[in-house]
């Protein structure tokens, strides 16, 4: 079953992706292996964020396929909800629930979608909420967090779900700089337990301590991929030096 | 005849009719509040056609007096074989126009909730369903409560239609008539009225606020 597939976890080829005119995927071929951390960075609006969509199915695709454990992704209905209580996903914007408690926001993809007992999700959620240093705050409503203590919410919202990978959109791009730590060694931690992740990210110690590949993409296309130190010490196209030199300038 | 010979005079049927407006109000507002959301759900279902009957279906109930479905609910509904008594009559005509107000309402609040909620709940596995129900519901709810609030009013006001139409007990404009037909009470049982009309109001009011307080959502 699904439990003994070895082979890579998600598998993208000839993915093209149009919104109207506009060619934002362009023959997308990634593969991401079994607890394999990719970093994905590239200029604003080269198409990451609408990548790391079409792999829960958030997007659709014009063409080629994305597979996930080996099998293509379901069109719609439960099967597509069931496929994606099996991928977590972290936004920018960190979208808790507005109106639920912080423990509720853990607890509700458990209790509605994988019909646990609620007092056996809330202990569970408890342990993810320590884990992710902000149990003290369960009882608050998200607006009364800070924004790093929201995004580790939202991790742990995700890891109630048990993803057998996760995809992170410019997790820490929304917060203040003296919060990023604190959302990113979550991370990091993740990676180091064995986490498959895809990570739109532009932090450089980031990548370079956890991940395992960098892809670099640029109007739709993947420029370029290496190991953290290679890309980012030797980046071989010149949008990839370019587009370094960009973000080092600040 | 002054305002409180109008009460001694009448004041057992007065009471009457104030609890049938007050009922006609509750009745109307809890339908149009359903009939609401069904709308809305359509809405803002993922199935166009389900979109295109919700939209014209407020459309059509917002824009039209409520005197007017008041007529053809009584006489045109008759030459279709259906007739229905006055009271059945009048409440389904303000169910239906508050229903189409309702949903306006609730679309704003949904507007408020922000599509990356609903992304987020897509990818934690929620079904439309459920989606609707845990977070679309719930918040557009919580976030309307002021609206609603002088929706629940205007349900008030708008069941004075019943004075068009025979009903026994009558609500409180029918009322007037009744008492002016019936003794020179002249403008005392129009200012009777009022003061229930207003009174109500009032209350409503108030107790909305205290309610918007208790469960607006911090955003
Ligand atoms: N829903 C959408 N409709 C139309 N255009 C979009 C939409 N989402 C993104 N785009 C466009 O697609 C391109 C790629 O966007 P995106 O994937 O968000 O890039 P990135 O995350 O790398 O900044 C951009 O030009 C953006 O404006
Ligand atoms: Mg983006």
């Amino acid at each position: 079953m699904a439990e003994e597939y070895a082979g890579p976890i998600i598998q993208m080829r000839h993915v093209d992706k149009h919104f109207g005119q506009l060619h934002v995927l362009k023959d997308i071929n990634l593969e991401v292996a079994k607890g394999e951390v990719v970093v994905l960075i590239g200029p604003s609006g080269s198409g990451k964020s609408t990548l790391c969509r079409t792999i829960n199915r958030l997007e659709t695709i014009d063409s080629g396929e994305i597979l996930f454990q080996g099998v293509k992704l379901p069109e719609e209905g439960k099967e597509l909800a069931a496929l994606r209580a099996e991928i977590g996903m972290v936004f920018q914007s960190f979208n808790l629930f507005a109106h639920k408690t912080i423990l509720d926001n853990v607890t509700m993809g458990p209790v509605e979608v994988l019909h646990r007992p609620r007092k056996e999700a809330e202990a569970e959620a408890m342990e993810l909420l320590a884990r992710v240093g902000v149990a003290e705050q369960a009882a608050k409503v998200p607006a009364q967090l800070s924004g790093g203590q929201q995004q580790r919410v939202a991790i742990a919202r995700s890891l109630a779900m048990h993803p057998k990978a996760m995809l992170f959109d410019e997790p820490t791009s929304a917060l203040d700089p003296e919060m990023i730590n604190e959302v990113l060694d979550v991370m990091v931690e993740l990676a180091r337990q064995g986490m498959t992740m895809v990570v739109v990210t532009h932090e450089m110690n980031f990548a370079r301590r956890v991940a395992n590949r960098v892809v670099f993409m640029a109007d739709g296309q993947i420029v370029e991929q290496n190991t953290p130190d290679e890309f980012f010490d030797h980046p071989q196209s010149e949008r990839a030096k370019d587009f370094l030199d960009s973000i080092k300038g600040h | 005849m002054g305002v409180a010979e109008v009460f001694t005079e009448f004041g057992d049927i007065y009471l009457q009719s104030v609890l049938s407006t007050w009922l006609m109000t509750a009745v109307c507002f809890a339908g149009g509040l359903l009939l609401g959301i069904v709308a809305t759900v359509m809405r803002v279902s993922p199935l166009k056609p389900l979109r295109v009957v919700g939209d014209v279906y407020v459309q059509l109930f917002r824009n039209i007096p409520t005197v007017s479905l008041l007529v053809i609910f009584v006489y045109a509904l008759p030459y279709l074989g259906a007739t229905l008594p006055y009271r059945t009559c009048l409440i389904a005509c303000v169910i239906l126009i508050v229903s189409a107000f309702a949903s306006e309402n609730f679309m704003s609040g949904i507007n408020a909730i922000g599509v990356g909620q609903i992304e987020a709940a897509r990818s934690i596995g929620l079904s439309f369903t459920q989606i609707i129900r845990h977070v679309v519901i719930p918040q557009s709810l919580r976030t309307t409560v002021l609206p609603m609030t002088n929706l629940l009013i205007a349900t008030l006001l708008t069941t004075a239609m019943g004075s068009q139409v025979p009903l026994k007990p009558p609500e409180l404009t029918g009322m007037v008539n009744y008492v002016n037909s019936r003794s020179v009470a002249g403008i005392s049982a129009f200012v009777v009225s009022a003061i229930c009309y207003a009174g109500t109001s009032v209350v409503l009011g108030f107790l909305g606020n205290l309610l918007d307080k208790k469960v607006r959502i911090i955003r």
